[in-house]
């Protein structure tokens, strides 16, 4: 008897959670914009189709066009523009994919250069990028990234990537979901 | 300063607490998207997430006519539900298209609008989720 009753502190409603609402609206939608234009020339326009992580997306797998992947063995063809065949290069020598798949570079230019770890060949005019089905980069030109064709020559897995030389730790685990 | 105003800034310090441990988990949720782009996974998984604990808070507050408890650590925990293939991916097991049993994880980065979709689904289950706050007493006698 005699006890003040304590309120809680007022929860009000209609301003502070207008207030939560724009804020969460603002914020979120500033990192997304800031997200999106950190994206770069190399990369996919649409980001969805860029290392999705699962094979067969979309309309693969279709039949690998011959010549560079190997039958009976999961061949990872790179593909890259003249100035990153030296970094993907030393990657393949110093990493681990060759116990999961053969490895082919194709370089957009006239002069491919040689690598002790994989086939390189040359593609100036995009002719081998365009017959493994690369999608094109957001700021043109020729694709950086890879695709994985299966030991029965079908392409199974394709994205583009341009930091692939930092990440073939990745590129192992796409080869290794293959049988 | 009078005793409920010191008890507000109490409670606001608190909320404030909280909001800075949700921050720095989801950062560091960010910076473990070592295996894949967190510029875009990231996104898609936390609204993904967050949307569906935000109607399932919704549905609870509505129906229990209070907050539900610990409001910022639900859609943590769903988001760490709707990503967990990434963790799986980290270790070296590729997606499988099974893995959409993770709150869609495969398919929801192919919804029409991408994660401007997401943003704005998760915009509208945060306003289901302020406005079942909002139908509740606005102060309580203890």
């Amino acid at each position: 008897m005699g006890q003040a009753v304590r309120e809680r502190p007022t929860f009000r409603p209609t301003r502070a959670l207008v207030v939560v609402w724009v804020a969460a609206a603002a914020g979120f939608g500033l990192l997304l914009a800031v997200a999106r234009t950190s994206q770069g020339p190399l990369d996919d326009p649409d980001p969805a189709w860029q290392r999705p992580g699962f094979l067969d997306a979309g309309d693969l797998p279709v039949p690998a066009p011959p010549g560079l992947a190997v039958r009976g063995r999961t061949t990872v063809v790179f593909f890259v523009r003249s100035d990153g065949g030296s970094e993907l290069c030393q990657a393949l020598e110093a990493g681990r994919l060759a116990e999961k798949a053969a490895a082919a570079v194709v370089v957009a230019d006239r002069t491919p250069g040689a690598c002790a770890a994989a086939a390189v060949v040359a593609d100036a005019d995009g002719a081998v990028a365009d017959s493994y089905g690369m999608r094109r980069p957001r700021g043109g030109g020729p694709p950086v990234g890879y695709a994985v064709v299966d030991a029965a020559g079908a392409i199974r897995y394709r994205t583009l990537d341009p930091g692939v030389a930092g990440r073939l730790g990745e590129v192992r685990t796409i080869a290794a979901a293959l049988p | 300063m009078t005793a409920p105003a010191a008890a507000a800034e109490r409670a606001a310090l608190r909320v404030c607490l909280w909001c800075a441990a949700a921050a720095a988990a989801e950062v560091g949720v960010y910076v473990s998207y070592r295996g894949h782009d967190a510029r875009f996974h990231w996104f898609t998984h936390f609204f993904v997430g967050s949307s569906l604990a935000l109607i399932v808070m919704a549905a609870v507050a509505a129906r229990t006519r209070r907050p539900v408890p610990l409001p910022l650590v639900w859609p943590f925990l769903a988001h760490l539900v709707a990503m967990f293939p990434d963790f799986l991916f980290t270790a070296g097991i590729a997606h499988e298209r099974w893995m959409d049993v993770f709150l869609g994880h495969i398919s929801s980065h192919f919804v029409p609008g991408r994660n401007l979709t997401w943003f704005t689904t998760f915009l509208a289950a945060l306003a289901a989720y302020l406005i079942a706050l909002a139908r509740m007493p606005h102060a309580r006698a203890r």
